[in-house]
């Protein structure tokens, strides 16, 4: 609850999550549409027609746009996707141990 | 060797018939692995924490008397900046109003 509140969404995280809404609410309009643009037993004309209302459907609605940036501090490089951290948070975290079965290399 | 294949075919087919996979014998692009596919939109929304907005819930809920800390700390320097004669400038009503600040700066 308290890293929950702590964690501050940026303008890059608030759109990557609008993204990653839009995703699952088109994700299965799509998916109907992108199974008949790939089939190739349909004939040519419906798979055209299908292929172009892919492209009308938004920007926030395709899985690429969805990003996996830091929850912490919401940088966008050097993320360790396993935990949702970047390599510096992660190396907080990990040492005050609050990371299971994380710990520091030694040998 | 034709009747081999016959039998494998036959095989494939009934493997399609037990556990419900489309037989395709062609390899054709069906598109079947589009459906077949897990959805990836529930998983991705899980992806950050969820955040508490206490703004939201004191805005629904206004009989609960929950404050906003970083509101009321904005409001708070707003009021100061105020008393030291440091605050916004008054909105203009007029064109002539708007003539004289322009002048000024």
């Amino acid at each position: 609850m308290n890293n929950a509140m702590k964690a501050m969404r940026n303008a890059r995280v608030m759109r990557d999550v609008k993204a990653r809404k839009g995703v699952r609410d088109n994700e299965i309009a799509r998916r109907a549409y992108i199974y008949v643009a790939r089939n190739t037993t349909l004939p040519p004309q419906v798979r055209h027609q299908a292929q172009l209302q892919l492209n009308t459907f938004g920007k926030y609605t395709r899985p690429t746009t969805v990003k996996n940036r830091c929850s912490e501090t919401g940088r966008g490089r050097g993320i360790i996707s396993e935990f949702a951290l970047c390599r510096f948070q992660f190396r907080i975290r990990a040492l005050a141990g609050e990371l299971n079965g994380v710990h520091k290399a030694c040998w | 060797m034709s009747a081999l294949s016959s039998r494998l075919k036959a095989l494939t087919r009934l493997q399609c018939e037990i556990f419900q996979t489309s037989y395709n014998p062609q390899n054709l692009r069906t598109g079947a692995k589009y459906l077949r596919k897990h959805l990836r939109g529930p998983a991705m929304v899980k992806y950050y924490p969820e955040v508490v907005n206490v703004a939201a819930i004191a805005r629904e809920f206004p009989k609960m008397g929950l404050v906003d800390p970083k509101e009321a700390q904005r409001l708070a320097d707003v009021e100061d900046r105020k008393r030291r004669g440091k605050g916004a400038p008054k909105k203009a009503k007029n064109k002539e109003d708007s003539r004289r600040t322009a002048k000024r700066r």
